[in-house]
């Protein structure tokens, strides 16, 4: 069996439509296709023998192919509010360096999250926050402060974390309790854009930081694989419902590691989803839950594992 | 970092102290205050919760008047006004409607503005004050201080007097004393009575 593996490729407008293509021949997978002015970023899964070819095809159009390694997941970026003090710098800057590396992020500014006694975290939060693949939490500046409210802002979060703040590392991995899935310390709260090599360092040790976390997560689904690879039911959402292509979502299908949001409302459509065939008889219903999601009126599907479901297509 | 006269972060917790020391830095820089105060004291500690600033302004810019950014000619039938720089430009306006009324007021184009001559003297027009650029001083200081400060420090006290100002927060109630017990030995550090 080939293995995908996720990279990807920056090029010009002119001819990208053959690298899509080609990628789709591969059977490899498109998950996001960005067009900005001249510019095209396709964020795919392709074969990995095979990387070597769409370079050689690409090469002349100028392309180039990278390797992502957080590709078809998505990340919520946490912050403890939408106020001046945490945006735009920290926050967003981590946004767009996950995005960078092939992240779907969404950035979630909390109600009450500021503080270190008042910190706060309601259901909607919690409920949308579990719905992605990680959280980075984007902590400020005071040892004292991430020891109280942290324990407050992950409150029934059952997805990965990773923390960050201006204490170092150590520290962080001895003020939280239960420890987290990763740290990344002398961030804390900045109020200027990360530009200083020290700075984007920080944001490259972040990615190392998530990628891990989502290796470890990566292991345990080798071990019971899911029914259907997300992006290939993402391929089978946008071929059988034709209303997605008409959404002007930047990703209308986002793609998650075990599952897939699908931006269409969930009343109208979740029955339609449902009843999608993938395969020889076999239903999206059969091989996943298709649930409303906390987010607007989406729709979430998660699918289930080859163990619970005894298909595997 | 800014070129004030005092600058001093005081906190227990070192990494935080050094935050705060290049947040401080990098508000006042965005909101330009840094040419405005001479002397910043700032005590944050998060075991209390409490943040106090403490500082003393240079002096205050004076009032904008017509000559400062604007050439008067007078001449026999209009007096016409050539602006030189257009951040004072709708102040100006609102003024000269005010005084001599929209319709003897035109402007043909955006550096031009003319008035009928005889309704005001030369040196009249180029003494009118425009703005008043300390009025929004002290909220812009204010305003830096609460932008500095922690988020989660809700409860605040603020003052700002004169050359001298403070701001003191916290995530709970303030003691009533806390302007003696804890500002005036700041104001005392850097050499000033409160």
């Amino acid at each position: 069996m080939t293995t995908l593996v996720p990279v990807t490729y920056k090029g010009g407008v002119y001819r990208h439509d053959e690298i899509m293509d080609l990628i789709d021949d591969l059977g490899g997978y498109i998950v996001q296709k960005h067009v900005m002015a001249q510019d095209v970023v396709l964020q795919s899964f392709v074969p990995r023998d095979d990387i070597d070819l769409i370079r050689t095809v690409a090469k002349p159009l100028a392309g180039d192919v990278i390797e992502a390694p957080l590709v078809g997941t998505e990340i919520a970026v946490v912050s403890p509010s939408l106020e001046i003090h945490h945006l735009p710098h920290t926050a967003c800057d981590i946004a767009e360096y996950l995005r960078r590396s092939g992240a779907k992020t969404n950035m979630i500014g909390l109600a009450r999250g500021f503080g270190k006694r008042i910190a706060n975290l309601n259901d909607e939060e919690r409920d949308v926050i579990n719905e992605h693949d990680l959280a980075v939490y984007v902590l400020g500046n005071f040892e004292e402060c991430i020891e109280h409210k942290f324990p407050a802002l992950r409150r029934g979060i059952q997805v990965p974390i990773v923390v960050t703040g201006a204490p170092d590392r150590e520290t962080l991995a001895r003020i939280v309790d239960p420890p987290v899935e990763g740290y990344v310390g002398g961030v804390g709260r900045i109020m200027h854009r990360f530009k200083r090599p020290e700075e984007l360092a920080k944001l490259d040790e972040l990615v190392d930081e998530v990628s891990r976390a989502l290796d470890a997560r990566r292991d345990a689904l080798a071990r019971d694989p899911l029914s259907v690879f997300p992006p290939r039911l993402m391929a089978i959402v946008e071929e059988q419902i034709p209303e997605v292509t008409m959404l002007t979502h930047p990703t209308p299908v986002t793609a998650q590691m075990e599952g897939l949001r699908v931006k269409l409302p969930y009343d109208l459509y979740a029955d339609d989803v449902r009843s999608l065939d993938v395969t020889g008889g076999v239903t999206v219903g059969d091989i996943a839950d298709v649930l409303p999601s906390r987010m607007r009126n989406y729709i979430l599907i998660r699918i289930k594992p080859f163990s619970e479901t005894r298909i595997l297509v | 970092m800014p070129p004030l006269n005092y600058f001093v972060v005081e906190s227990p917790d070192p990494v935080g102290r050094e935050a705060y020391e290049r947040i401080t830095g990098d508000v006042l820089q965005d909101l330009d205050l840094i040419k405005v105060i001479d002397r910043l004291h700032i005590y944050v500690d998060p075991k209390v919760p409490i943040f106090i600033a403490a500082g003393v302004l240079r002096h205050m810019p004076r009032s904008i008047r017509v000559g400062d950014f604007a050439n008067v000619n007078p001449g026999e039938k209009l007096i016409v006004l050539d602006i030189g720089d257009e951040t004072y430009l709708a102040p100006l306006l609102r003024e000269l409607w005010a005084h001599y009324g929209k319709e003897n007021v035109d402007q043909p184009d955006r550096f031009t503005i003319v008035l009928p001559a005889g309704v005001v003297g030369e040196e009249e027009l180029e003494q009118m004050v425009v703005a008043d650029p300390s009025e929004t001083l002290h909220k812009d200081i204010i305003y830096a201080l609460q932008y500095i400060a922690p988020e989660g420090f809700k409860v605040r006290r603020q003052y700002i007097k004169d050359e001298k100002f403070y701001y003191v927060a916290s995530e709970d109630t303030l003691p009533g004393d806390i302007v003696e017990t804890m500002v005036v030995p700041i104001f005392a550090k850097m050499g000033v009575t409160l």
